[in-house]
């Protein structure tokens, strides 16, 4: 890890596997860095608790309570044994002083979740359910720099995992996926789907949205 | 955002543009950032809801594309000069050296960072349909409700304990405390309660019996299969007493049998846990019952042999709200004596920006204006800035108000 080893003796605390680290809504002063195990960051929409994202070790995450109090916009539940490290917002600004580093990585990571988030909502925002789908296979595409797209492409992916992306229910995502997996367009299995031409959802996504923005 | 240092930094290029160059298009890829150093450059980028075009004016010494560097994505954004314009050329591996000498203008872009990911947080939600003027207090109880309905009650718990611990006096106070008590008896074996005899579980309105806990009735959990020795929990946890293994009260029957051959050492333990007695304190508190509140808060301040972080943490806790107690029973010497207490003995504490303003609340009430304008002073000045600032800020303005 980029961080100090002695940190965690300052700042560590663990958590067993479905310990609440944090709620939704309750007062947020602190961040937390992953050193072991999987956090799930939940958030209960309609009365149903929806996962919108699973973290592991190096990934940060209670970030915006660094710089204001705000109510957590979803809760954070550890999966497995858990070791975090714990920062309060009062000590944040000691703690960039004494490590610039850490500076300089949440830096980085909130340039990313800007643009992940940004992503997300340009997915959102597209009104057919289809085009949800297809769009987050492009997205998922775009995180894998190395993909050469004009061969098949592997998306390592679960249909809950696209209905989180896509905003919808599992049920819906999953009529849609079988249906492009009947036509060919894409293979689907339990934990992955490959899509045969990624360009051609591109295409459709990208000329929808222009027609939206018109 | 304001420049560095950069003079610093060597392999750093400077650049001239003509008037209407392209410093880069939207979509490019590419790892430079850029600094203004004369002349103009506008941003042009399109919202990612309507489409529209939006223009952003570059000031001089600010930097940019920073994002799109920092995140290896391309460009959101067209950046052209306007005039003669001359920009400094940052390849990545500068620019770190350059913000590692300068934690400010991290800070600086971080507020600004996290600024735009709230807001698109927000629009992410209008999309979803979440409905964004809630109020916390409440939600964060209905989190505990759904949690409790779905029977995942070590979750419900963490949720209404969280509201105990942050509205104590709040509307679902007394619903709260009713959901810890039905899952934490609900926890000791099923059937019954161990807590019914003569604790008031479904019902914490009614006042509280110190013998309402018989030693007695902790008999049940004899054919109980042993609970692990309570682990030592993360500070989030602090108040954690109830489902989960590792429980304060397991822990406490354990060792009652434990020493079973000594009765009289047994007699001596705490008869609950302390992090139950402080939530009954609170719940009598929020039910403006202060003597009662006061008995409870100084059981816990007496009790010795602080099994763990967790139960310390309740103490210090304890330290503070007994001078609340204090004063709403109008014992204002002891209610000084107790946050002067706490300060000393906790000066880390969270609570001791509070524990202060509340020195100055007694003092303003004693019609002490002077002692109560010096506290209010130092509160105003702490970090960080919370509600609690707003409040002195507030009893200031009176005081000053009422001095003319």
């Amino acid at each position: 890890m980029f961080l100090d080893a002695k940190l965690f003796d300052k700042f560590g605390v663990e958590y067993s596997p479905g310990e609440i680290i944090f709620c939704e809504y309750e007062p947020g002063n602190e961040f937390y860095f992953i050193q072991g195990g999987r956090v799930k960051i939940v958030k209960i929409i309609n009365n149903t608790e929806k996962t919108l994202d699973i973290l592991e070790v190096g990934d940060v995450f209670g970030e915006m309570a660094i710089l204001e109090e705000q109510p957590r916009s979803a809760s954070a539940i550890a999966m497995d044994h858990v070791k975090l490290l714990k920062f309060r917002r009062e000590n944040f600004d000691a703690l960039l002083q004494g490590n610039p580093q850490l500076a300089y990585k949440l830096l980085i990571i909130f340039s990313k979740r800007i643009y992940d988030a940004k992503r997300r909502l340009m997915i959102l925002l597209l009104e057919e359910p289809q085009l949800k789908v297809m769009d987050v296979m492009c997205m998922l595409s775009e995180q894998d720099p190395h993909l050469d797209l004009q061969e098949a492409v592997t998306l390592k992916a679960t249909m809950q995992e696209v209905a989180n992306w896509a905003g919808m229910q599992v049920g819906d995502v999953q009529k849609i996926l079988t249906h492009m997996n009947q036509l060919g367009k894409i293979e689907l299995f339990t934990d992955k789907i490959i899509v045969k031409n990624l360009r051609d959802f591109q295409r459709v996504v990208n000329s929808r949205r222009k027609n939206m923005m018109s | 955002m304001s420049n560095g240092p950069i003079s610093q930094s060597t392999s750093i290029v400077t650049r001239r543009y003509k008037h209407g160059s392209v410093v880069y298009f939207e979509n490019d890829k590419s790892e430079y950032i850029y600094v203004l150093k004369g002349g103009r450059v506008m941003l042009t980028s399109r919202k990612v809801d309507t489409g529209e075009e939006v223009k952003e004016e570059i000031k001089p010494g600010e930097f940019f594309g920073v994002k799109s560097s920092l995140g290896k994505y391309p460009r959101e954004e067209t950046a052209q000069t306007i005039g003669e314009t001359v920009l400094l050329v940052l390849p990545l591996a500068d620019f770190e050296r350059l913000v590692l000498q300068n934690v400010n203008v991290v800070r600086k872009m971080l507020r600004i960072f996290s600024n735009q990911l709230r807001r698109i947080g927000k629009m992410q939600r209008e999309v979803l349909d979440q409905k964004d003027n809630v109020n916390p207090a409440e939600e964060l109880f209905k989190i505990g409700e759904y949690y409790f309905e779905v029977g995942r009650v070590q979750q419900a718990q963490y949720a209404y304990k969280r509201y105990m611990e942050y509205y104590p006096d709040g509307p679902y106070s007394a619903k709260s405390m009713q959901r810890i008590r039905a899952i934490e008896s609900g926890s000791q074996g099923g059937s019954g309660s161990t807590f019914d005899g003569g604790g008031p579980v479904s019902a914490p309105a009614a006042p509280v019996h110190d013998d309402s806990m018989d030693l007695t009735d902790f008999s049940i959990d004899e054919e109980r299969p042993s609970a692990p020795a309570a682990e030592p929990r993360g500070p989030m946890s602090d108040f954690d007493m109830g489902m989960d293994a590792g429980s304060g009260v397991a822990g406490e029957i354990d060792d009652f049998f434990g020493s079973s051959s000594a009765p009289a050492a047994a007699a001596e333990q705490p008869k609950q846990d302390i992090a139950e007695i402080f939530y009954e304190a609170m719940s009598l508190f929020s039910q403006e019952n202060y003597a009662d509140s006061l008995r409870l808060y100084t059981e816990i301040l007496e009790s010795k042999n602080l099994k763990n972080e967790a139960e310390r943490k309740v103490y210090e806790k304890a330290s503070f709200e007994i001078g609340r107690s204090y004063l709403k029973l109008g014992k204002f010497n002891e209610a000084l004596a107790a946050f002067s207490d706490m300060i000393k003995k906790f000066p880390q504490s969270e609570n001791v920006k509070n524990a202060l303003f509340h020195l100055g609340l007694v003092y303003e009430t004693v019609k002490k204006p002077d002692k109560a304008t010096s506290y209010y002073n130092k509160v105003v000045a702490m970090e960080p800035k919370d509600g609690v600032n707003k409040l002195a800020a507030k009893r200031l303005a009176t005081i000053q108000g009422q001095g003319k």
